[in-house]
C-alpha cells in the first residue's frame, strides 16, 4: 500500500520537501503548481547559448536573454529579469485580487515553475546557531537537513571568517574569480582584519548555489545563467520528474484545502479550463511561498478581516565607493552574483546579526544611478562613479524591521481567490532607522581599512515586501496557539496538512533564508515519515 | 583479557604558566596527561610529551588516544597582528579541526577575560575568533580572570615585578576579575572529568572585580614595599608602548595587556553554567598570594 503525498508549489520549499520524500519507499509524490514558464523564444535562445561557448553566441540570442527592466525611482534597483523575461513575477492567475496600500510591492507571489528561485541571488548560508534561540528546535536538529540540501544542490563556498557563525557544511566548489573591486576589498580585510573586526565587521566570500568550477564567467548571472549553473528549484524538479520520482501537475491555482475524515484535499482551479478540481492525498505539504500559503490558509479557515502580520527582514541599499576605480567597467568575463558578505554581529552569540552582500558592477547598476547623473553630458562622471562603486544590499533581522500586514476578504464566488491587501505595519519604524544608522556608522569607522566608503546620501531602506525575505504568519511553536503551527507545520485543526515554507518560520534573520527554507521543509517532510 | 586503553588528557601550551600548572596538577591527580610542546626534550620517549607546533598543521596521529584536549597554547611573541592572527587564530582553528577529526571528544579552549563582545584589543579579538570556532564545534570555552596565587606567572608575575618599583603606576577605572590558580586547576579538573559539560563560554573568576589600584597595593604590601601609587594617563602610556612595539623594542608590558587592564570585560560570563558544575572562585585577598 502506498501513501499519496501532494506538494503544493514548486519553489525552494517544495524542492526541499520533495528531496526528503522522493527516495522514500511506499510514497507517491505529486506536485501541484501554477507552473508559469519562460517564453518559448527566450527558452530557445537560452538553449542555443547553453550549447556554445560565449564567443560563439548569436548577438540576437544574447540581446533576447540579457534584457533588464527599467528601474523604478522608488526602489532604485530594478526588478530583476530572468532570461529577458518577467515570468517569475508575472501574473498567471496567482496574483488575482492582490493589492496594496501605499508603496508596497504587489509582485509577491510567483507563479513560475521554480518560483522566485528563478531569479534569486543564489546566496546559500545556514542560519547562525543563536537564531534558533527563538525557534522551538535547535540548529543541531536541522543540521542533517542542511547537509542533505547542500548535498543536493550546486554549492560554491570557501572557508573563511564567516564560518565562525555560519559553518560551511558540505562539499563545496571554489567560487569563480572575483571582480577587481570585491577582490580588493577582501584583500584589504585580510591586511587589516583585526582593525576591521575591532569595529564589529567580519568579511568573507559569498557562498552561492552555483557550479563554481564550471562557471565560464560570461557575466550574465544577474539575468539568468544560460548554462543553468546557478541553482533554481526547477532544476530539482526537472531531475525528479525526469527520474520518475515525482509526478508534476502544472497549470493549477490552489484555492483552498481541508481535511475530510482525516484525509486532506486541495481544491484548485485549472488555468486552462477554469474548472475546479479536488486533489486528494494522505499528506499535503504546502510550499507556495509565505504569502501564497498564508492566503491559502486564510481562505480555507475563513480568516477574513483579520490583519495577519508578516515578519520581514528589511532590505537596505548602501553603495560603497572606493578611491581607486576598477580598470575596466564591464560585466563581461566575470561572474556578477554577490561576491562577498559583510557580517555585523551586534551581540556575542550571533543572534542579532546584520548582513550586507557586495555586488560588483553590472549593467543594471548603471541604470539605477540617480536621475541627475543620467544625461549624456555626464557620462564621464557616471563612468568614474561606477568604476568605484560596489553595491551593498543589506538586510536587518525581522525583529528590527517593521514587516507588514496582510488582510483577506472572502471571494465573491467559488473558484476565485480571496482579495488580498498588503498593508504597512503599524509598528514604529524608529528602531529600524536607529539600527540602520548603527550599521552605517560601523561601515564608516571600518571604511578606511576596507578601502571603501559608504555613499551616505544614497543609503536607503527598501519598501516593505521588497526584500522577499518574509514569513512567520504561522510560526512554529512547541505549544501552538492562535495562528501558530506545530513543529511540523500543522495549523489547527489540520492533522495531515503541513505548511513547509517561510510562513512557519518563527523569525526571519538577516542571513539569506532560501537554504534554511529548503532545510526546514526537508526536516518537516522527513519527520512526518520518520519511523514509517 | 585485553587491557582497556587509558584515557588521555592532552594539554597544549604546556610550557606556559597555565598549561604547565595544569599538566602538573592533573598528573598529581594520577591522570594520564600528554603535554604538547614545540620540541620534545631529549630522552623523553614515554609518550608523555608529544610534538605540536601551533604554527604548523598537525598530523591526526598526534591526538591518538586523547579523549580531552585542553588548548592553552598561544604565542605572544608575535606582535604583528596579521602574523599573530595566522599563527594563533588560524593555527588554533586548524588544531581544533584536526583534534575533533582524530576523535578527541572534548576540547576545552583556554581563552581570556580580554575576549568579550565589543573589545578592540587585538589579543581579545583573536581569542574571540577562536572561541567562535570552538563553540560552533560544540566544545567548551573558559575565560580565566587574572590568575594569581603561589608561584604566579603570566600577567600577575609582571604586575608583581612592577609592584617593586618606587612609584607604582595605576589607571583610573582599571579593574580586574581575579582567579586563584588553585580554583583554576579545580575548575579544569571538573571540566575534564564531568560527564556533561555544555558547550558554552564559562568565565573562571570571582564575580566581584578588584580595582587595579587594590591589586597593586596588595602586591606592594606583600613585597614589603611602601611605594606610592600614581594615577597615570593610560592613553599616553599606550601610545608609548605601541611606538616601542613598532620599533621592535621588547618591554615587560605589551600594549594589549595595558588595554586589558583599562578596558576590562564588563562581567564574568556563564556564571549559571559554573554554578551548575559547582565551580567556585574565591575573592582576591593578600592571604591567598
Amino acid at each position: 500500500m502506498t501513501t499519496d503525498v501532494l506538494i503544493v508549489g514548486s519553489g525552494p520549499a517544495a524542492a526541499g520537501a520533495a528531496l526528503a520524500l522522493c527516495q522514500r519507499p511506499g510514497l507517491t509524490v505529486r506536485v501541484l503548481d501554477v507552473g508559469g514558464r519562460l517564453e518559448q523564444d527566450h527558452e530557445a535562445a537560452r538553449l542555443r547559448m547553453s550549447q556554445r561557448e560565449p564567443s560563439a553566441w548569436e548577438a540576437t540570442d544574447l540581446r533576447t536573454i540579457s534584457q533588464t527592466a527599467v528601474p523604478s525611482a522608488q526602489h532604485r534597483l530594478p526588478e530583476k529579469r530572468n532570461f529577458g523575461s518577467d515570468f517569475p513575477f508575472r501574473d498567471f492567475g496567482q496574483l488575482d485580487a492582490v493589492s496594496s496600500a501605499g508603496d508596497l510591492n504587489t509582485h509577491v507571489i510567483s507563479g513560475a515553475y521554480g518560483g522566485f528561485s528563478n531569479t534569486w541571488g543564489a546566496q546559500t548560508m545556514v542560519f547562525s546557531e543563536a537564531t534558533f534561540d527563538d525557534w522551538p528546535f535547535t540548529r543541531r536538529e536541522l543540521e542533517p537537513d542542511y547537509r542533505a540540501i547542500l548535498g543536493s544542490i550546486p554549492y560554491a563556498a570557501e572557508e573563511d571568517d564567516l564560518a565562525e557563525y555560519f559553518p560551511l557544511w558540505g562539499e563545496a566548489d571554489r567560487l569563480p574569480p572575483l571582480g577587481e573591486g570585491p577582490d580588493r576589498i577582501l584583500k584589504n580585510y585580510e591586511r587589516h582584519r583585526v582593525k576591521v573586526r575591532g569595529h564589529g565587521l567580519l568579511v568573507g566570500k559569498a557562498r552561492l548555489a552555483m557550479r563554481g568550477a564550471a562557471c565560464v564567467s560570461c557575466g550574465l548571472c544577474m539575468t539568468g545563467c544560460p548554462y543553468s549553473f546557478v541553482y533554481s528549484a526547477s532544476h530539482t524538479f526537472d531531475q525528479l520528474v525526469g527520474d520518475g520520482l515525482v509526478e508534476y501537475v502544472g497549470g493549477y491555482v490552489a484555492l483552498s484545502m481541508g481535511e475530510e475524515q482525516g484525509r486532506p484535499f486541495v481544491k484548485a482551479r485549472s488555468l486552462s479550463s477554469g474548472l475546479l478540481e479536488t486533489f486528494n492525498a494522505d499528506k499535503v505539504f504546502v510550499a507556495c511561498g509565505a504569502l501564497s500559503t498564508t492566503r491559502l490558509v486564510a481562505q480555507s479557515l475563513g480568516l477574513w478581516s483579520k490583519r495577519i502580520h508578516m515578519s520581514e527582514s528589511a532590505q537596505f541599499i548602501v553603495p560603497l565607493l572606493s578611491m581607486r576605480g576598477v580598470n575596466e567597467l564591464t560585466q563581461d568575463d566575470s561572474f556578477t552574483l554577490n561576491q562577498f558578505n559583510i557580517v555585523m554581529p551586534f551581540d556575542e552569540v550571533g543572534h542579532d546579526v546584520v548582513q550586507i552582500h557586495g555586488y560588483p558592477f553590472n549593467e543594471a547598476t548603471g541604470d539605477a544611478l540617480p536621475q541627475v547623473l543620467q544625461p549624456e553630458a555626464l557620462r564621464g562622471v557616471r563612468s568614474a562613479l561606477l568604476r568605484r562603486a560596489t553595491i551593498g544590499l543589506g538586510y536587518l533581522p525581522s525583529w528590527w524591521s517593521p514587516g507588514f500586514d496582510v488582510q483577506f476578504s472572502s471571494p465573491e464566488s467559488e473558484g476565485q481567490l480571496p482579495a488580498m491587501t498588503l498593508l504597512a505595519s503599524s509598528a514604529d519604524q524608529g528602531l529600524t532607522k536607529r539600527k540602520l544608522r548603527a550599521v552605517v556608522q560601523r561601515l564608516v569607522t571600518a571604511a578606511p581599512y576596507l578601502g571603501v566608503m559608504p555613499a551616505l546620501t544614497q543609503v536607503s531602506l527598501s519598501a516593505p515586501t521588497k526584500s522577499y525575505h518574509f514569513g512567520a504568519s504561522f510560526p512554529h511553536s512547541r505549544a501552538p496557539q492562535d495562528d501558530a503551527s506545530d513543529v511540523v507545520g500543522r495549523v489547527a485543526p489540520w492533522q495531515s496538512i503541513h505548511l513547509v515554507d517561510a510562513s512557519v518560520f518563527p523569525t526571519v534573520p538577516a542571513t539569506t533564508f532560501t537554504l534554511s527554507i529548503m532545510a526546514n521543509a526537508h526536516r518537516i517532510a522527513r519527520t512526518v515519515f520518520e519511523g514509517t | 583479557m585485553k587491557k582497556r586503553p587509558e584515557r588521555l588528557i592532552g594539554v597544549t601550551g604546556s610550557t606556559g604558566y597555565l598549561g604547565g600548572s595544569l599538566v602538573s596538577a592533573l598528573r598529581a591527580q594520577s591522570l594520564n596527561v600528554v603535554a604538547y610542546r614545540r620540541s620534545v626534550p631529549d630522552g623523553v620517549n614515554d609518550g608523555s610529551v608529544r610534538h605540536l607546533d601551533l604554527g604548523q598543521p598537525a598530523d591526526r596521529g598526534v591526538f591518538d588516544g586523547v579523549s580531552c584536549l585542553i588548548h592553552a597554547a598561544w604565542d605572544l611573541s608575535e606582535t604583528d597582528p596579521r602574523r599573530a592572527w595566522e599563527l594563533n587564530v588560524a593555527g588554533s582553528k586548524r588544531l581544533l579541526e584536526t583534534a575533533l577529526d582524530a576523535g578527541v571528544q572534548r576540547v576545552i579552549f583556554i581563552s581570556s577575560m580580554s575576549a568579550y563582545f565589543g573589545t578592540r584589543q587585538p589579543y581579545g579579538l583573536m581569542k574571540l575568533a577562536v572561541e567562535r570556532a570552538v563553540l560552533e564545534a560544540h566544545q567548551v570555552v573558559v575565560r580565566p580572570g587574572l590568575v594569581y596565587g603561589a608561584h604566579s606567572g603570566g600577567m600577575f608575575l609582571t604586575l608583581a615585578k612592577l609592584a617593586h618599583l618606587p612609584v607604582i603606576p595605576v589607571f583610573r577605572g582599571a579593574q580586574q576579575y581575579t582567579l586563584h590558580v588553585d580554583d583554576f586547576i579545580s575548575a579544569l579538573s571538573t571540566l575534564v572529568s564531568s560527564r556533561d559539560v555544555p558547550s558554552a563560554v564559562i568565565g573562571l573568576a570571582n564575580e566581584t572585580p578588584t580595582s587595579f589600584k587594590d591589586i597593586m597595593q596588595t602586591l606592594a604590601e606583600a613585597a614589603d614595599s611602601s611605594a606610592k601609587t600614581v594615577v597615570v594617563p593610560w592613553h599616553a602610556l599606550l601610545a608609548l608602548l605601541r611606538a616601542a612595539e613598532r620599533l621592535g623594542v621588547v618591554l615587560p608590558v605589551r600594549s594589549d595587556s595595558l588595554l586589558g587592564l583599562v578596558r576590562p570585560a564588563p562581567g564574568v560570563p556563564g556564571a549559571d553554567v559554573a554554578a551548575q558544575l559547582g565551580l567556585t572562585f574565591r575573592p582576591f585577598s593578600r592571604d591567598q598570594l
